[in-house]
């Protein structure tokens, strides 16, 4: 029975920690920008693709996808942000949210319709025997999906609390005019933001490629968890989001297996549900409030 | 103003007379055109999925209809004239409606061709039986394409879930493995739907031990139903679903222990896009709707060289078994043209098709990648044989001819 629940939490844990790190991308560009990109999964989708390219079409070595797919991303959804989404800087939320929508959808059809095909397969970076723990076979590239998206999470994390870049994106959710003053500019903060969260989706297309293959669907699939996964834990915290992600993936995978299957999808949107009633602000919203 | 006479009302009538008549001759003049055949051109319309998730079928039936026109037309057509494909792409249930309209009331075509699965095939089932149309369904499995029938609609290669579920749960048997328990892994979309009851049906008839586990369209996560199987010691587990989510259930078992599994997946998964997935797919089972994969035979070979030469460049995954049929099909519609004896109307044609025997690609000198073809009056399936297929060292292949289970 425990290696029967052990196989549950672990497929839990690996979808959680993939669903962390979609989140973590748009907690970055809506803490600087507030700016809820729905464009992210197809940014990822495109990540997914470009590990396809280099790692099947072109026979590279894996590392060049870990390497090379986040910044090529990164520089894809920066280069968004100057074209398409500078220009809409002063419209109302409605207007931007409906902008990443339509960018998502062009990239996605953009991928369909220049490859036509149900599905790309990906090898997994490891092969080799699985690692065998108490009767739970835990395969290498599974321990390393896990290990290296929450890895990257946590780094990111830090990088945004100590880091030059994380206070100004702090500084311009609290305040632009604020952060103006301080000598953060507008337009380096919020494309930072967009290339950051672009990589974190470039990166999470790396991951996920061999897990789940590159199709269309992804992109969708992506955004739907990452979106639930940010909500559970606060829009506005990286930790929030990998909490968020983990407890979406566990109950996933515990739903389906003791539930039903159909429960898999259902349940996040019950938990999404949930934390708005319980909780609206998320799991981890940071503070608004001040000491006077 | 100007005074009329009776003189000018006379001219004036026989004028408008004239017109009529003129108007009304237009029809008989081009009246060649009504069914779609003029003194130069056949005309044969096609509905499939260009864009989407169903594009992996569409698509691969308007290159293969075409490519197989092509080589027709190249050696003089039928009946003097040239096969010309219409195709429209169509990916939802209404939009495949709206292109068989369009085909049919306004194009005028002779020939309709269903080239988009099981989907477009029902939502056009009704309208095509209501006008009576010859409608050719090369992809779709789903009775209601089949159910009622009627004298103008013709299922070629892909045979109905019945015959293909107890092809899929005889390969069980294959090689002298006794499967104990059953588990049946499906889809909680139509097509799996589908052949899951039919193979429900086999499975209590035979008395079998067996246990159902479904999954969403796309999943790619199965821990939950492979632990359910796990639980319950299944020995063989059929997978009906396409060959991505055949792929990552299989991966996913292998990860988790289950080792000792005979594999037997649904024709839709029996696709060389399967094996990357896998890595080692070696061993797994199902059917082919033809009786060789590309590659296997020197006639599945040079296919693949000409369509290579026909599109430029082959997709990932292609050619597809929706290639093959597509060609073999292609050749069919030209069997059953000819067969009018060039008298061309469509009542001719329903006539000709429904006494068709053998027909495929090799009577016009074409490759022999499908099974043949042969219609009655009463049974418009044109095939029932299907290919039990294996994967060895990588790639499928047939490994002995199913007749009707």
């Amino acid at each position: 029975m425990l290696g029967e629940l052990g196989f549950v939490l672990l497929a839990g844990v690996k979808f959680g920690a993939l669903y962390a790190l979609a989140a973590l991308g748009l907690v970055v560009v809506h803490k600087a920008t507030k700016t809820v990109n729905f464009a992210h999964g197809a940014f990822a989708m495109l990540g997914a693709f470009a590990s396809f390219l280099i790692v099947v079409k072109w026979q590279w070595a894996y590392w060049a996808a870990y390497l090379l797919v986040p910044p090529a991303i990164g520089l894809v959804a920066a280069a968004l942000e100057f074209v398409v989404l500078r220009r809409l800087r002063q419209a109302d939320m409605f207007t931007v949210v409906i902008a990443t929508i339509f960018l998502g959808i062009a990239l996605a059809e953009a991928f369909r319709l220049t490859y036509n095909t149900e599905l790309l397969a990906v090898p997994a970076l490891f092969t080799g025997p699985p690692l065998v723990v108490e009767g739970l076979f835990i395969t290498r590239d599974t321990a390393w999906v896990i290990a290296g998206a929450l890895a990257t999470a946590v780094a990111c994390i830090i990088l945004f609390r100590y880091g030059r870049f994380g206070r100004g994106m702090r500084a311009m959710a609290a305040n632009i005019r604020g952060a103006q003053l301080c000598g953060y500019s507008i337009d380096g903060v919020y494309m930072l933001a967009w290339f950051l969260g672009g990589a974190l989706a470039g990166l999470t297309g790396v991951f996920i490629a061999p897990v789940t293959g590159v199709s269309v669907d992804l992109a969708i699939s992506i955004i739907t968890a990452g979106f639930v996964a940010g909500v559970i834990g606060g829009f506005d915290s990286p930790q929030g989001a990998i909490v968020g992600g983990l407890l979406l993936g566990i109950a996933e995978s515990l739903a389906a297996a003791y539930v039903s299957s159909a429960m898999k999808n259902c349940v996040s949107f019950l938990l999404l549900f949930v934390v708005l009633m319980w909780r609206p602000e998320g799991l981890f919203a940071e503070r608004a409030g001040r000491s006077v | 103003m100007r005074n009329f006479n009776v003189r000018d009302v006379l001219v004036g009538a026989c004028s408008l007379a004239a017109g009529a008549a003129l108007i009304a001759g237009v029809p008989s003049a081009a009246r060649a055109q009504v069914n779609g055949v003029t003194p130069t051109e056949i005309s044969i319309g096609a509905i499939g999925a260009l864009t989407g998730p169903l594009a992996f079928i569409g698509a691969p039936g308007r290159d293969s209809l075409s490519m197989a026109f092509d080589e027709i037309n190249a050696k003089g057509g039928v009946c003097g004239r040239k096969l010309h494909l219409d195709f429209e792409a169509a990916s939802s249930p209404a939009e495949s409606i709206a292109a068989a309209k369009k085909l049919v009331e306004e194009d005028k075509v002779f020939i309709f061709v269903l080239a988009s699965g099981s989907t477009g095939a029902a939502a056009a089932a009704d309208y095509v039986r209501q006008v009576g149309v010859p409608t050719y369904n090369l992809y779709g499995s789903t009775p209601i394409i089949r159910n009622p029938f009627a004298k103008n609609v013709f299922n070629g290669a892909v045979v109905p879930v019945e015959v293909s579920a107890g092809a899929l749960i005889k390969m069980f048997s294959d090689g002298g493995y006794k499967p104990k328990k059953f588990g049946i892994l499906a889809g909680t979309y139509a097509f799996p739907q589908a052949t899951l009851k039919a193979a429900e049906d086999i499975f209590k008839r035979d008395k079998a031990d067996f246990t159902v586990e479904q999954f969403d369209i796309g999943a790619r996560d199965f821990t939950s139903q492979l632990v359910s199987l796990q639980r319950q010691n299944v020995d063989s587990i059929l997978v009906l679903g396409s060959f991505s989510e055949a792929g990552f259930a299989i991966k996913q078992a292998r990860e988790m222990g289950m080792t000792n599994i005979r594999w037997v997946v649904d024709g839709s998964a029996v696709s060389s896009a399967i094996v990357p997935i896998l890595g080692n797919a070696d061993g797994i089972r199902g059917y082919y709707n033809a009786p060789a994969f590309p590659g296997q035979t020197p006639a599945t070979r040079e296919f693949e060289a000409r369509l290579k030469k026909f599109l430029g460049s082959v997709p990932q995954g292609r050619p597809s078994i929706y290639d093959l049929i597509g060609y073999g099909s292609g050749y069919v519609v030209a069997e059953a043209i000819q067969a009018t004896h060039c008298q061309l109307t469509r009542g001719n044609l329903i006539n000709a098709w429904s006494h068709l025997k053998d027909a495929g690609p090799t009577k016009r000198g074409g490759l022999d990648v499908t099974f043949p073809e042969s219609y009655t009056p009463t049974d418009h399936q044109g095939v029932y044989r299907i290919g039990a297929a294996i994967v060895k060292d990588g790639k499928w292949r047939v490994y002995r001819v199913i007749n009707k289970p």
